[in-house]
């Protein structure tokens, strides 16, 4: 069962903001989801295996360096930033 | 420790951090250098720009495979990564990506020297975090670090006293380095400790309420934070409070234990398959491939060295200690009759030159195995006496030239019956006191007629042949 307390939770992790008023409707649209997800775990799926469920594996890459790109292009979009670092500024 | 009548056990386990040393990233081909001017070893990958993708380096696989066979952990056939996801300003995506419910390696254990197992639950791979310099609460983010290769290695509650701890990190760090995936650099942060920790009364089998210790960058200091947590628990629970499940940091300059400041107000880090990683399958025969090309570890070795060799156990562990000592004790033994001759010019002799614990793990001397061998086989053969042998050790090692360079056929073909009584005859005429002193009881005296003995036939005399001979030309 999903309460108003797990989306308050939710909201609080993924930095949302929700408003008190929303709770109720977001509370029953999330417990619709996961109704949804306990329905297809009632099918009986046997021995498969659903962490390798499209048979692709090992895509890799070769251990060697290539170029980093110039600090000034990796702070680009930094909001702030100071003396090549980026810049966390104190929370007010 | 305890000052009531209840005797507390330490109970603890341990999360050691390993940097593997890959030449890139595990997720991108920057470099995984150490230091570096700020934000110069990044790209779009390593700072979680939208729309990146990122691609498993191959070698991170293999290293970390290496360090669960090296611990006798079962290899897994499919694992895969997950996000763990936390937001702070040292993940650029707001998540890391780990593995959780499918590691790579699982159930393995070292043998500690008192016999008893540490279980290894599971080894991870997953990726280090960027690096934060706090300023007046600015923080200045560099990530460099970010996208660098970490093996995770997790145990089982199974320590009971920190001298166990203690060996158990140097145990790990030692076949980290003898395998080479990670130099296992505490200081340099590639090799981090964090440390569960709870006591129990001694013979309670229940676990008590456990601390998490983080932030010690050397053995001494683990030691000390567990020792100053093992107290601090004690007393706590002697006093009627209860231990509370927090995450401490240790502080070095004070020596004590703080609460850390989580990481997120709620802990809950809701791990999810990494979409953008596929599975990552591990044939029964790769397993192989790769088990096959791990070196003899060091507990092997040692205890090679001891039954097949008859080195002492003190003298092995020093052999083991640094692959490169160990190697090159093997390349110069290799042959010959003795080895134990060789690992005492090693020790003897090699390791004054080496002043400290970076010297030893090089091992870079200017004499070759090969010529130290070279100098055992003439010894072993009868042909140098060992007093010889060691000063001639000396000039090798200051020179490094072969043995040849310092010993003369001349040298090399002993000395005669008539030489020697030669020579004790010449001894006994310069020291007339000293033979007068041996008359009147004095054993010792004998001594100083042998340096002569040997002075003069510049360290080709074999000693025992001398007493006798000075003994019976004396009466």
């Amino acid at each position: 069962m999903v309460t108003r307390e797990d989306i308050e939770n939710i909201a609080l992790l993924s930095k949302l903001f929700v408003d008190e008023s929303e709770l109720d409707s977001l509370t029953e649209e999330m417990q619709k989801i996961v109704a949804f997800a306990d329905t297809i775990n009632t099918v009986d799926a046997g021995e498969s295996d659903f962490d390798n469920i499209n048979n692709l594996s090992n895509v890799f890459r070769e251990d060697a360096v290539q170029p980093s790109l110039p600090p000034s292009m990796i702070l680009s979009n930094a909001p702030e930033q100071a003396e090549d670092h980026f810049l966390v500024r104190r929370r007010a | 420790m305890g000052g009531g009548a209840v005797k507390y056990e330490l109970v603890a386990g341990f999360e050691t951090h390993v940097e593997l040393s890959t030449k890139t990233k595990i997720f991108c081909s920057c470099t995984t250098a150490f230091g570096g001017e700020p934000n110069t070893h990044c790209c779009p990958v390593c700072i979680g720009l939208p729309g990146t993708m990122p691609k498993l380096n191959e070698r991170v696989v293999e290293y970390a495979i290496m360090a669960g066979l090296a611990t006798d952990c079962e290899i897994a056939e499919i694992a895969k990564m997950d996000r763990k996801n936390y937001c702070y300003p040292d993940l650029p995506k707001a998540y890391q990506i780990s593995q959780y419910d499918r590691p790579l390696c699982e159930h393995g254990h070292i043998t500690l020297s008192n016999g008893r197992q540490i279980r290894i639950l599971r080894i991870h791979i997953e990726e280090d975090a960027g690096k934060l310099i706090h300023n007046h609460g600015d923080t200045y983010v560099d990530y460099n670090r970010g996208g660098v290769p970490l093996i995770e290695i997790v145990t089982e509650p199974d320590f009971r006293s920190i001298d166990e701890a203690k060996e158990y990190v140097e145990r790990l760090q030692q076949i980290m380095r003898y395998i080479g995936v990670s130099d296992c650099r505490m200081q340099e942060g590639s090799m981090r400790c964090d440390v569960n920790i709870s006591v129990r009364p001694v013979g309670s089998d229940t676990l008590g309420t456990r601390t998490e210790i983080k932030n010690m960058n050397s053995i001494t200091n683990i030691a000390k934070a567990m020792e100053y947590e093992y107290e601090r628990q004690v007393e706590l629970i002697e006093s009627g409070g209860t231990v509370v499940q927090e995450t401490l940091r240790y502080d070095d300059a004070d020596g004590t234990t703080s609460p850390m400041r989580s990481k997120e107000d709620a802990h809950d880090y809701r791990y999810f398959r990494e979409p953008d990683l596929v599975t990552i399958s591990v044939p029964r025969s790769r397993v192989e491939e790769i088990r096959a090309t791990l070196p003899e570890l060091p507990e092997q070795k040692k205890r090679r060295y001891i039954d097949d060799y008859g080195i002492p156990e003190k003298d092995a562990a020093m052999l083991t200690k640094y692959r490169a000592i160990a190697e090159f004790f093997d390349s110069a033994s290799d042959g010959l009759q003795n080895p134990k001759a060789v690992s005492n010019f090693i020790i003897g002799q090699m390791f004054r030159r080496l002043e400290t614990e970076a010297d030893k793990e090089a091992f870079d001397l200017s004499t070759t195995p090969a010529h130290l061998r070279e100098l055992c086989a003439l010894l072993e053969a009868g042909k140098i006496r060992n007093n010889l042998a060691k000063t001639v050790l000396e000039k090798m090692l200051d020179s490094g030239k072969p043995v040849t360079a310092f010993v003369s056929e001349e040298d090399m073909a002993g000395l005669s019956d008539d030489t020697l009584a030669e020579y004790c005859r010449s001894a006994i005429a310069a020291m007339p006191n000293a033979v007068a002193d041996y008359k009147g009881g004095k054993e010792k005296a004998l001594m100083a007629l042998l340096g002569n003995v040997m002075k003069q036939s510049r360290g080709r005399a074999d000693a025992a042949a001398v007493t006798v001979k000075l003994k019976e030309l004396i009466g």
